[in-house]
């Protein structure tokens, strides 16, 4: 087999976080220290010498980028302290961007400035386009969708759930051939057309129910096994407390919206808070916000590994994150207060803001792991059971 | 108190391999010398070994004659059981101060009979088996040491009198108290020697709580004849094992550990113990686990190849992790990188740590000598003047410069014995006033 090898994909790779991996001398400790590594799949040794030589396909068609959750271990222990987990996050960035054909993505990751200037521009337009449609400011009570008509909203959010699909099908795609590339699967196999029997469903079970919802990896062995920190401050939990929460939150919304397509509750009527969705959304914003401070407080601290490297594009992520789950506290008890009060109005714009910003850019941001992760570990389950039936000889059954 | 006087022209510090060779090299050149050996007796770490690579000659064969020629050289004043504290510089040379330690013992009447030693209740681990043997509150140090002479361990003792009535020459003596030593010397060789990584160092590698993981310089123990089981076996039961493995670099190129240099003879320290234990368990596999194996020796890449011949496993891998199994087996964790990658956890009986050298002694304060970043004596020079530190007068031999095998010690014993030579006869030129002459260069009583 050939290799086509980059000699600038150090260099390159470098502009997307804090890798010192020229330091490694190759020795696998972090390889085997990692507790997620096993004997069919290893990394991150693996990977880091694939950049040292350039193997630049390589590096993009390995689903071991996804399996590492960087719990920090094996930066923690690697002898050159080459920064391997820095390194396999850097080179997740890296794919991201690579997957992303619209550059958008590597702007993100490697120009601090420009993305600044970006997202602040995005916001503001966002902000201003909504503001432009707004209704009255009704002062006796807090109707925000009159302000902002909720049909708008509803109208971008589902525009910008059709672009971020495209442009996340699009990653998608890439990453699946580079993968399959990699991994010696044909496109016909992954189509489902070549005869082959994938175990589709299973791995779907295995990639959404296990390891996305339940976090089983990342629970059970993603921890360093000696002096564990009380469950509600383990790396899992402060991850898992903040994707459930986003997940509340959108499920809430979607709901909603469900409600009043199907005529039970126009959006915007005002129900008590045990209303199952509103309960729903408290408890998940609740989680969001939790989650989200926990993890910029230990950024802020550099309280392990894990939080010690902070790029611009984790800092934007976890603060619209959190920005959007606190202001959306902040309209809850708005529409609970007795009188209604004006802030609200501008609260609701700058949550709503906040919020379809985070969405419409989450192809490209910190965000897209979600998409890239799930798919690649899907991708992996489906594995085993494609590789056995490529082995088998014809006619073995 | 008035303190006896000696006068020198090379005071020689620390009592190892190195610091008698060099001892040896100025005495046979006419050279007057002190050794001054913290420790009860001479030897350092050579002498507690089994058998030393690349010949694979018995250690204590050769190293006890060395330390024999040094006890009993005309030109050598040994001083055990000594240390110095203070250094001062006079117009003629150094002046140290040095502390004699009481041992409770009359070093003129002992005959090192081991009387004493016989009758002593107490048994306290002995350092000189890493910990494992026992020896007791007063001794003989070890059975080759020099000079053969008791010491008493006055924090353990009873005061319960035994050992003071069987000693047939009555030289057992409670009432000592530390002496002053004042020498005078020319120039000063500094011999301090190397430790090896605390058992404890890393804690994924049990932190030094696993009974069955060791430190490779209990396995020279392990190996040697006058060992303290007189056989290879695992200290956690007893059992005698079938599966050994060696963790290389278990201390050195670890910056985790702030030692981020080679130790330089681990590798080869551990090919050697792979093909003793060979040797003195036939069936046992051994297994060595390492980075690179460093074999820069005139001969040493012929004895790796040996060893691999003879059916060592050599794994590619640095060992992660070690924990261990209801039996108190350990399990190493390892990245195969030759074999495909896989991260595979293998259970072997004994685990041995291939521990680095660290330094030991630091004689900036005392001496004035200041260290490099790794702890060891600094050299200005490494190229052209090895031995010769920051300061004019003191020079530097053996692992008290950096890691380095018995035969560089040897080489650099003779080296800084020169360096010492030159030194004192371009002063002697230089001063009207020498230090000494041929007369003088005796032992002076003040
Ligand atoms: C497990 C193991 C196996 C090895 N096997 C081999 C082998 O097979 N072949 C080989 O070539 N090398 C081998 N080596 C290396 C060898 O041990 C060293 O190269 C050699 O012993 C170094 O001798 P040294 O005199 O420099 O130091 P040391 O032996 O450490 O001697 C230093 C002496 O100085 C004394 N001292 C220290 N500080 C003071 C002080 N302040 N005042 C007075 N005295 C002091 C100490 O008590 C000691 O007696 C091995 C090393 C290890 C760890
Ligand atoms: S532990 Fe460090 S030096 Fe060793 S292979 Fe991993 S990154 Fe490289
Ligand atoms: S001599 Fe070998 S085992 Fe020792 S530190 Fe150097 S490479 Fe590692």
């Amino acid at each position: 087999m050939s290799h086509r090898l980059d000699p600038n994909l150090l260099l390159e790779l470098k502009k997307y976080g804090d890798v010192n991996v020229e330091a490694c001398f190759n020795c696998g400790n972090c390889t085997a220290v990692c507790p997620l590594s096993t004997e069919d799949e290893s990394f991150p040794r693996r990977m880091i010498r694939c950049v040292q030589v350039g193997m630049r396909d390589e590096l993009l068609g390995s689903k071991e980028l996804w399996t590492c959750y960087y719990c920090g271990e094996c930066s923690e222990t690697c002898p050159r302290q080459a920064e391997p987990g820095e390194f396999m996050a850097a080179a997740r960035r890296y794919a991201i961007a690579n997957y992303d054909r619209l550059g958008l993505a590597k702007m993100l990751y490697t120009s601090p400035a420009l993305s600044l200037i970006f997202l602040a521009l995005v916001a503001v337009f966002l902000a201003a386009f909504m503001y432009t449609q707004h209704g009255p400011m009704n002062t006796t009570s807090l109707a925000l969708f009159q302000f902002i008509p909720d049909e708008l909203i509803h109208n971008l959010g589902v525009a910008a759930m059709v672009f971020i699909g495209l442009v996340g099908l699009m990653g998608t795609v890439n990453m699946v051939l580079q993968i399959a590339r990699a991994d010696g699967l044909t496109k016909a196999a992954i189509a489902g057309n070549s005869g082959i029997r994938l175990n589709w469903f299973e791995a779907l079970w295995d990639t959404l129910g296990v390891e996305v919802l339940g976090q089983t990896r990342y629970r059970r062995e993603c921890e360093t096994a000696e002096e564990r920190p009380p469950w509600y401050l383990q790396k899992w939990f402060i991850h898992a407390s903040t994707m459930w929460g986003f997940m509340g939150l959108l499920l809430a919304t979607a709901l909603d919206w469900f409600l009043a397509l199907l005529g039970i509750k126009p959006t915007g009527t005002w129900v008590p808070i045990w209303y199952p969705v509103r309960l729903l959304g408290t408890i998940a914003g609740l989680f969001l916000v939790y989650g989200t401070s926990v993890a910029i407080i230990k950024r802020l601290l550099k309280t392990d590994k894990t939080s010690s490297h902070s790029i611009t594009s984790d800092w934007v992520f976890l603060g619209l994150l959190w920005l959007s789950g606190v202001s959306g506290f902040v309209l809850e008890v708005a529409i609970y207060l007795p009188r209604a009060s004006s802030w609200g109005y501008w609260v609701l714009l700058f949550h709503v803001s906040v919020a379809m910003e985070l969405i419409l850019l989450a192809p490209f941001t910190k965000f897209a792991h979600a998409i890239y992760r799930t798919v690649a570990l899907y991708v992996h389950s489906l594995k085993p059971m494609a590789t056995v039936e490529l082995a088998r000889p014809a006619g073995a059954d | 108190m008035a303190s006896d006087k000696l006068r020198v022209d090379a005071l020689v510090v620390g009592g190892g391999i190195a610091g008698m060779q060099s001892a040896l090299d100025l005495a046979d050149q006419g050279y007057q010398v002190a050794l001054v050996e913290k420790e009860a007796s001479i030897g350092g770490k050579m002498i507690a070994l089994s058998k030393v690579f690349p010949t694979l000659d018995c250690c204590s064969c050769i190293t006890t004659p060395k330390m024999s020629a040094v006890a009993h050289h005309r030109n050598i004043h040994l001083l055990t059981y000594c240390e110095v504290q203070s250094i001062r510089e006079n117009g003629g040379g150094f002046v140290a101060q040095v502390l004699k330690k009481p041992r409770y013992v009359n070093e003129d009447l002992c005959t090192g009979c081991r009387q004493c030693e016989y009758a002593c209740p107490i048994d306290l681990p002995d350092p000189f088996d890493r910990g494992y043997g026992a020896h007791r509150a007063i001794r003989v140090p070890f059975s080759t040491a020099v000079p053969q002479i008791a010491v008493l361990d006055i924090e353990n003792c009873l005061l319960c009198g035994k050992c003071e009535q069987v000693c047939p020459v009555s030289a057992v003596d409670f009432t000592q108290t530390p002496q002053q030593l004042e020498i005078e010397a020319g120039s000063i060789v500094l011999a301090t020697g190397y430790e090896v990584t605390p058992r404890d160092a890393k804690k994924e590698y049990g932190g030094g709580k696993l009974p069955n993981v060791i430190d490779a310089l209990f396995m020279e123990r392990l190996l040697a004849p006058t060992g303290p089981y007189g056989h290879v076996l695992r200290p956690g039961d007893g059992k005698e094992p079938e599966s050994i493995a060696y963790v290389q670099c278990a201390g050195s190129r670890d910056q985790t550990l702030g030692v981020p240099y080679c130790s330089r003879v681990c590798c080869m320290y551990a090919i050697k113990q792979a093909m003793l234990i060979s040797g003195a368990l036939p069936l046992a596999d051994v297994t060595i686990y390492y980075m690179d194996i460093r074999t820069f020796g005139k001969g040493y890449e012929q004895f790796y190849q040996n060893a691999k011949a003879m059916g060592i496993e050599f794994v590619k891998g640095k060992v992660a992790r070690i924990t261990e199994d209801e039996n108190q087996n350990p399990i190493v964790r390892v990245e195969l990188i030759d074999e495909g990658s896989r991260v595979v956890e293998r259970t072997h009986d004994l685990v041995v740590l291939s521990v680095g050298m660290l330094p030991r002694y630091n004689p900036q304060p005392l001496y004035g000598v200041p260290v490099a970043d790794d702890g060891f004596v600094e050299v200005p020079s490494p190229n052209i003047s090895p031995c010769v530190t920051d300061r004019p007068g003191i020079f530097v031999t053996g692992t008290a410069a950096g890691p380095m095998d018995i035969v560089d010690s040897i080489m650099t014993a003779g080296a800084a014995a020169s360096e010492a030579a030159a030194y004192l006869r371009a002063r002697k030129s230089a001063s009207s006033v020498s230090t000494t002459t041929g007369k003088e260069r005796e032992l002076v009583y003040a």
